[in-house]
């Protein structure tokens, strides 16, 4: 994983995305006991002059550039398969922005805020999305305030009511 | 039965403290623990029918 973090940083510093958070299962477990999953979710920000900031195509580009190759819905970077999903929404974007800067094994990276991620799990809104609320709560050390931001200015506080009687 | 209540609410109790002792390792060796959790449901998983990759972690020369 710690060279598929470089190859993320590579990325970045070269302007393919303007900048990428980790997301997903491997972000919960970030903050809480490891959970099962099989893909690296990374959320990405393209730069304003890449046209149209949605197209996963020129990131692509850049991984098959480098030898990288698709496998589904991932691309296989350092035999680790990662899902990257564009900043679609405002709560995503917000997310990358105020994701927060760590260290894997002295590799600088970003993993999405626990407050984000329970955000996005209640906008997602699967079965599994509620199961990893329900861990999140009783594991994560959360900023309540923050959250409550993060839910008021995305309109997610009925979900959040619903999700946590 | 009754007996068995309060030995049960102690194996829960100890089995909440692992979960917690679990999310608070440092990252790099929760992202060795996925890696086992894969290397246990791949099996079961590709029984299934479905495609998985266990991860490698970076044991070797970078490209």
């Amino acid at each position: 994983m710690k060279r598929t973090l470089q190859v993320l940083n590579e990325l970045e510093r070269g302007g393919v995305i303007e900048r990428y958070a980790i997301g997903g299962a491997m972000g919960a477990t970030f903050y809480v006991e490891p959970l099962l999953t099989f893909d690296l979710d990374v959320f990405v920000v393209f730069p304003q002059s890449a046209g149209n900031l949605l197209s996963l195509n020129p990131l692509y580009e850049a991984l098959r550039a480098r030898g990288y190759i698709e496998e589904g819905e991932c691309v296989l970077v350092e035999d680790i398969p990662v899902q990257f999903l564009p900043a679609y929404n405002p709560l995503l974007e917000e997310a990358l922005k105020e994701a927060r800067q760590t260290l894997y094994e002295e590799v600088p990276t970003r993993v999405v805020r626990a407050e984000h991620l329970i955000a996005i799990c209640l906008q997602t809104g699967r079965d599994k999305d509620r199961e990893r609320v329900r861990i999140f709560r009783e594991q994560a050390e959360l900023d309540m305030d923050y959250l409550g931001g993060v839910l008021q200015r995305h309109g997610l506080e009925g979900k959040w009511k619903q999700w946590t009687p | 039965m009754d007996t068995l209540i309060p030995e049960i609410a102690r194996l829960l109790t100890a089995k909440e403290a692992r979960r917690h002792k679990l999310a608070a390792l440092p990252f790099p060796e929760k992202v060795r623990a996925v890696v086992c959790l894969q290397q246990m449901a791949a099996p079961v998983l590709r029984a299934r029918g479905r495609k998985v990759r266990v991860w490698t972690l970076d044991n070797r020369a970078a490209r």
